[in-house]
């Protein structure tokens, strides 16, 4: 973990301040304090240096031993050491906890943390959980475990869900519809009404079977003896065809046979059909032979088995369902329930065995006898048939029946709880059933698209479409270029608004933006931006040309937001203001900054000349910039080549150099280390294009939405790099998702993930922004990308949006990554 | 940033009366008349002391700042807040969130006595308190079993051998084997006991008495063989006889072998020494009846059926409710039936002990129709005694069960906690191992923080 820790950092690591300050420097800050002050998450923490030696393996343990800038930067987000001020950007409520464990030794749980996220920021800071105090650890482990349990039902039924492929065999589209039209009832309308039909039948047949035995309505055959009533038979058979062309059905259409036959469901089917043709195979063999009787007593027996096709109602209601499987998973509780049973039966009847058995003509003439008795007692039915008479035995009989009621009740609330705990679930997996299938039928119509957050993540979600129908077809699972190629014409197809975006953004950026009337406070701000821009960097512009000129633009009007410092907090404010985003886009917005972030600081024109003012509102400004730049890129592959081709490549890479001249020009370096910076950074394009198109069609890509890392990837190299990256992503962003939607997928995602994505939680904080005291640059990261979700409908389509959000990040770190890569070769 | 709201005349003095201090990066200014409250607690007594020499001042703070007078601790902020309540309020109370066990350090750390901690929040303490004694316990228990034989003795460890072959059912594959023959041959035993009484199965002796079939006294007689020597196993390994010969179990056990030799001394003694023999006839009767306890060894082997009994024993008082309520309603409800069915010439309801049966049977609503009123009234008063049955049973029970609910489910927590602890324990004495032979390794400082 470290290590891919320090590979993460590698960037990041100059980031901080203009100057990495010598070893020498550092340790003389940290032997003249004897305490030092922790900055988590905004809430300070000062602490002796002597008390974090006490676990000199954990990550304040390590801060301690680190001398140099680059070892510091590794384990800490950012650090002061004028303020001697280390600053780790994590929750700071579980901090506090983490804290104590330094001083008491004894590690404490917050109560309100959520188990999860507490283990999370236990690896994140070295701990092991192991430490936990019982008193804490009974609850940690239990909610734990909880959800350790959940996640594994999840997968299983995502399994299932998987399990439904249609692959090679004949006709397999027709099965399909016929598996889902059988299987399925809330799949379409003639799958309901077939349902219907089929209860209705299962109804039927039990009907007809219990009027069979009504004496007034059978016949006696040549025998004398009765039997089946001919209309009654007649219905009879038609019940039994139909459920016999069921079952058939259902089996043909299987997708796994062996699997379809073990079923419980299917079994309980199978024995409501058998019997009925047992009994006619018996009597049609048999009739003539003398031994008839023999074969009526076996008939009798098949007919009692009938009785089973009532359970063939399980399959239509999920109440039933969840009883099974509230008694196979309380067998325990159940067992218990007969064992108490069993013993107050056998010490009260013996007792009321001795108790009676002097009397005349009694009926408890043994302890077995007065077993019926016992039980009828217990269970408070009383018959009647046998009570007591003597004194002691009525005593006995009335302890009997007190106890009865108590040892009853005693285990049953145990199996409701098991019962509505799992009733619960299953009402709550439906309701995620209903919300996936909506989702399709919307990705279907094409209307999700048009709530994208911004036309950048246009891109991305035509990207996640064909993700998303890969894994509808899972034997496709790599991106392979001509799909897409074949995306932008998803795109054509994609709603108008879409299509008005991509327009504007080929032209100029200052005419065309009031055309679309849902991002009026977006280029309100822009063309602030802009105005602001002009004022300062036009002459750099200028100066310095190559790119593509939407890019460039875009890139002016942050950097002059970056430059005057005053009318960009307002402008973040307004954001801030107007923005009507869900936290999820917030959220995802924070994760790209902190994705982009580190790689920014990267050139070193960048770690001159930067006052700590400047960076408490720079590092937003620069994740905002970098965005657009990103965008832009996206922006330009799109709409010129369908195929990522090395000239739309090296357009964020060029972006990239203006905008890392703009820096440097702010911090009075001289221009030719630009042009050199500028020079550089083309060089290795075509490197770069390679990268970036190498992780854009990366298998990555699948493994995000499937989430399920099966696919291996392509190529090690990029694994290593865009792997962690990918999955920082992914992890968190469905881990966030989840906490909103408790969708069941983004579920199974998180359990999918879980170690790298705990690497990645670990990690993601060293590349977040520079940090300032004082100043949450979290939240204006925010607001200034709040812009991206500025869109009225997101708040409708919620459920789709959700689960966009997450390719569409996924996406975006790889075209970055590719980037980066370029950036650090030519560096 | 935090700190105590303090009038603003005395601002400007910064005389003795008032001290800073730093607790964690929390900056309190507090001011001496207030903190001499309570003279014992260690905020008191750095300010009565913070003129004097600095080894008593490190003693009692961890840093101490000459130049701004300012005092560090390196302790919990969040604590410190609820804890300096006690000085304006003579009261604590836990701020939520913080697990009361720590903050009971905390305030030990602060040399407050627990007594100031506000009720509401005791009771939340003790609930933890005991949690944590039950682990402690079950620690306890799991310790004892890994620990090491360091018995001297062949027969201590012998002893200890047999103990854990005889009470630990998990420790090895002997163990367990003997565990299911113990407990089949309670079933078979119990089986045995209710066949003996079918008169079928009943064989006469030569004086025409029916007496049990010979193959299930034979049964029944290896059985209880088994019993003892199973029971003397355990009394011979036992660490302590007295404990073990008076813990629940075992006098479960002891009462199911006893009646076994006494019903054998008593016929030898009574075909011996001519004793009168309708009188041992009925001694061994009587004895017979204690075979049932046999059913009661069961309990040993199901957990439970031990959370039953915790459970019961732990609700003896709501226990007591039911019986309570069915005593009163039983006799208001026989008395007036009793009265009200005078009037019916052919009453069933002959006195009013012999309706405390009928009572009985209708509010548990068993009914088994043996006795049953026949005017108006009285079955109108058999209905309203059915419902109030139904309710005296359904209020006392409600708490009962919840006892049994909780014990069931803690008992699995308790036992993965106990888990923890003792590899927590082992993790921290292999630590301690490690720095003693290292010496600068302390992963691990538990230990010696115990100073703390």
């Amino acid at each position: 973990m470290e290590k891919s820790l320090a590979e993460l950092n590698k960037a990041g690591s100059h980031s901080t301040s203009s100057l990495p300050p010598e070893p020498v420097d550092i340790i003389r800050s940290k032997s003249c304090f004897r305490r030092v002050r922790l900055n988590v998450g905004g809430l300070p923490h000062e602490v002796l240096w002597r008390t974090l030696d006490r676990l000199p393996r954990t990550r304040l343990g390590k801060l301690r031993d680190c001398n140099t800038h680059d070892s510091l930067m590794e384990v800490c987000d950012d650090y002061s050491l004028e303020e001697n001020e280390y600053f780790f950007d994590r929750h700071p409520g579980a901090f506090t906890s983490i804290l104590n464990f330094y001083r008491t030794g004894k590690l404490h749980m917050m109560e309100e943390m959520c188990a999860l996220s507490f283990s999370q920021e236990l690896d994140y800071w070295g701990i092991d959980e192991i430490y936990l105090e019982s008193c804490c650890q009974a609850r940690y482990h239990q909610k734990k475990e909880q959800m350790n349990e959940e996640l594994k039902r999840e997968a299983d039924n995502m399994k299932d869900r998987e399990g439904d492929e249609f692959d090679n065999t004949c006709c397999a589209e027709k099965r399909k519809k016929l598996w889902d039209l059988l299987e399925k009832p809330s799949s379409s309308v003639a799958a309901k009404i077939l349902a219907i039909i089929s209860i209705l039948f299962i109804v039927l047949s039990t009907i007809a079977l219990s009027l069979n035995t009504l004496p007034e309505l059978q016949d006696t055959d040549e025998f004398g003896q009765s039997s089946d009533n001919p209309q009654l038979a007649h219905v009879e058979a038609v019940c039994i065809a139909w459920f016999t062309m069921e079952y058939l059905l259902r089996f043909l259409s299987s997708p796994n046979k062996w699997k379809f036959f073990k079923g419980p469901l299917n079994v309980i089917d199978l024995l409501a059909i058998l019997p009925y043709y047992v009994t006619i195979f018996l009597t049609e063999s048999n009739k003539s032979v003398l031994q008839f009787q023999n074969v009526r007593r076996v008939v009798q027996i098949f007919r009692i088995m009938r009785i089973l096709r009532i359970l063939k109602l399980a399959r239509h209601s999920t109440g039933l369902q969840s009883l099974g499987f509230t008694l196979r998973r309380s067998y325990n509780e159940l067992g218990l329930l007969i064992l108490f049973l069993a013993m107050g039966i056998m010490i009260f009847s013996s007792l009321v065995f001795f108790a009676e058995k002097d009397e005349e003509d009694t009926k408890f003439k043994s302890i077995p006898a007065s077993f019926w008795w016992a039980t009828i007692t217990m269970t408070t039915v009383g018959y009647g048939d046998i009570y007591p008479k003597t004194l002691l035995g009525k005593i006995v009989g009335g302890l009997c029946c007190i106890a009865g009621v108590l040892v009853i009740a005693l285990p049953i609330p145990i199996i409701v709880n098991n019962f509505s705990e799992f009733y619960k679930e299953q009402k709550r997996q439906e309701k995620a059933l209903k919300r996936r299938e909506a989702l399709e039928r919307a990705k279907r119509n094409g209307s999700i698209v048009s709530m994208n957050l911004k036309e950048a993540f246009a891109r991305s979600a035509e990207l996640m479409d064909v993700v998303v129908e890969k894994s509808e077809r899972p034997h496709d699972n790599h991106l392979s270029p001509s799909r897409w190629k074949w995306t932008p014409k998803r795109a054509a197809s994609e709603t108008s608004s879409n299509h008005s975006f991509n327009a504007q953004e080929l032209c100029s950026p200052n005419k065309e933006r009031e055309t679309s009337p849902q991002r009026l406070n977006v280029q309100k701000l822009e063309e602030m931006y802009n105005q602001m821009a002009k004022t300062q960097s036009q002459p750099n512009l200028n100066a310095k040309e190559r790119g593509s000129k939407i890019s460039k633009q875009r890139d002016e009007i942050e950097l002059g937001a970056i430059q005057d410092h005053g009318p960009r907090v307002i402008g973040a404010r307004e954001v801030g203001d107007m923005k009507s985003l869900s936290s999820i886009d917030s959220y995802i917005s924070c994760a790209t900054d902190f994705q982009e972030n580190p790689r920014y600081p990267h050139s070193p024109a960048m770690d001159l000349g930067l006052q700590e003012s400047d960076r408490f509102s720079h590092s937003p400004a620069t994740a905002f910039s970098q965005h657009g730049s990103a965008k832009s890129g996206q922006k330009n592959i799109r709409e010129r080549e369908p195929i990522l081709t090395p000239v739309s490549v090296t357009k964020p890479s060029c972006t990239e150099n203006t905008r890392r001249f703009f820096f440097s020009g702010k911090s009075l370096i001289p221009k030719g280390g630009c042009h050199n910076e500028g020079g550089s950074g083309l060089s290795p394009f075509s490197d770069s294009s390679v990268m970036s198109d190498h992780s854009l069609l990366s298998p990555e890509v699948s493994v995000y939405t499937t989430a399920s890392s099966r696919t291996p990837p392509k190529s090690p190299e990029s694994t290593t790099l865009a792997a962690t990256v990918f999955t920082f992503h992914d992890s968190s962003i469905s881990k966030y998702i989840d906490a909103d939607t408790d969708d069941d997928e983004h579920l199974r995602d998180l359990s999918d993930v879980s170690p790298s994505e705990r690497l990645l939680c670990g990690s993601s904080p060293k590349r977040s922004i520079n940090y300032q005291k004082g100043c949450n640059h979290l939240e204006a990261a925010q607001k200034i990308l709040g812009q991206n979700c500025l869109f009225p409908i997101e708040g409708i389509r919620g459920v789709a949006h959700e689960n966009h959000v997450g390719p569409e990040m996924a996406r975006r770190p790889k075209v970055e990554r590719g980037r980066q890569n370029a950036l650090d070769k030519s560096l | 940033m935090w700190t105590v709201p303090k009038p603003k005349y005395r601002n400007g003095s910064c005389d003795e009366g008032e001290i800073t201090v730093n607790i964690g990066g929390v900056r309190v200014e507090l001011f001496g008349d207030v903190l001499n409250r309570y003279p014992e607690s260690r905020l008191a007594e750095l300010l009565n002391c913070s003129t004097q020499n600095h080894d008593v001042i490190s003693s009692l703070c961890d840093d101490f700042d000459p130049g701004r007078k300012e005092f560090y601790f390196d302790r919990d902020p969040d604590a410190f807040k609820c804890i300096i309540d006690v000085y304006y309020f003579d009261e604590i109370h836990i701020k939520p969130g913080i697990c009361p066990i720590c903050f009971i350090k905390e305030m030990e750390f602060w040399r407050i006595d627990q007594a100031v901690l506000d009720e509401c929040c005791k009771s939340y303490l003790s609930e933890k308190e005991e949690e944590l004694t039950e682990i402690a316990n079950k620690v306890k228990v799991i310790l004892e079993d890994l620990e090491v034989d360091r018995c001297i003795t062949r027969t201590q460890r012998w002893q200890r051998f047999l103990w854990r072959l005889m009470e630990k059912p998990g420790s090895s594959r002997p163990a367990r084997v003997i565990a299911i023959a113990s407990f089949l041959s309670v079933l078979v035993s119990a089986v045995v006991m209710c066949m003996g009484t079918i008169p079928e199965l009943q064989v006469e002796d030569a004086e025409g008495k029916l007496v049990e079939h010979p193959i299930l006294e034979a049964i029944e007689t290896a059985c209880m063989s088994w019993f003892t020597a199973e029971y003397l196993l355990r009394l011979a390994s036992s660490p302590n006889k007295l404990h073990f010969a008076l813990s629940f179990m075992n006098v479960v056990d002891f009462m199911a072998i006893v009646p076994f030799y006494v019903v054998l001394s008593l016929t030898y003694l009574g075909t011996s020494s001519m004793m009168e023999l309708t009188n041992v006839q009925q001694a061994v009767q009587a004895l017979r009846i204690m075979r049932i306890a046999r059913i009661f060894k069961l309990a040993r082997h199901s957990s439970g059926l031990q959370t039953l009994t915790y459970a019961l024993k732990n609700s003896l008082k709501e226990l007591g409710l039911l019986l309570m309520y069915m005593g009163v309603g039983i006799f208001v409800f026989s008395a007036l039936a009793y009265t009200m069915e005078q009037s019916h010439p052919e009453t069933l309801f002959r006195s009013i002990p012999q309706s405390f049966w009928w009572a009985i049977i209708t509010m548990t609503t068993v009914g088994y129709g043996d006795i049953y009123p026949k005017t108006t009234l009285g079955k109108c008063n058999a209905a309203v005694s059915f419902l109030c049955g139904v309710i005296a049973i359904a209020l006392p029970i409600h708490p009962i069960i919840n006892n049994f609910v909780v014990f069931y489910n803690k008992q699995k927590v308790l036992e993965t906690a106990a888990k923890h602890e003792v590899e927590l324990m082992e993790l921290k004495s292999d630590s301690d191992a490690r720095r003693k032979s290292k010496d600068g390794d302390p992963a691990e400082f538990c230990r010696s923080n115990k100073d703390f």
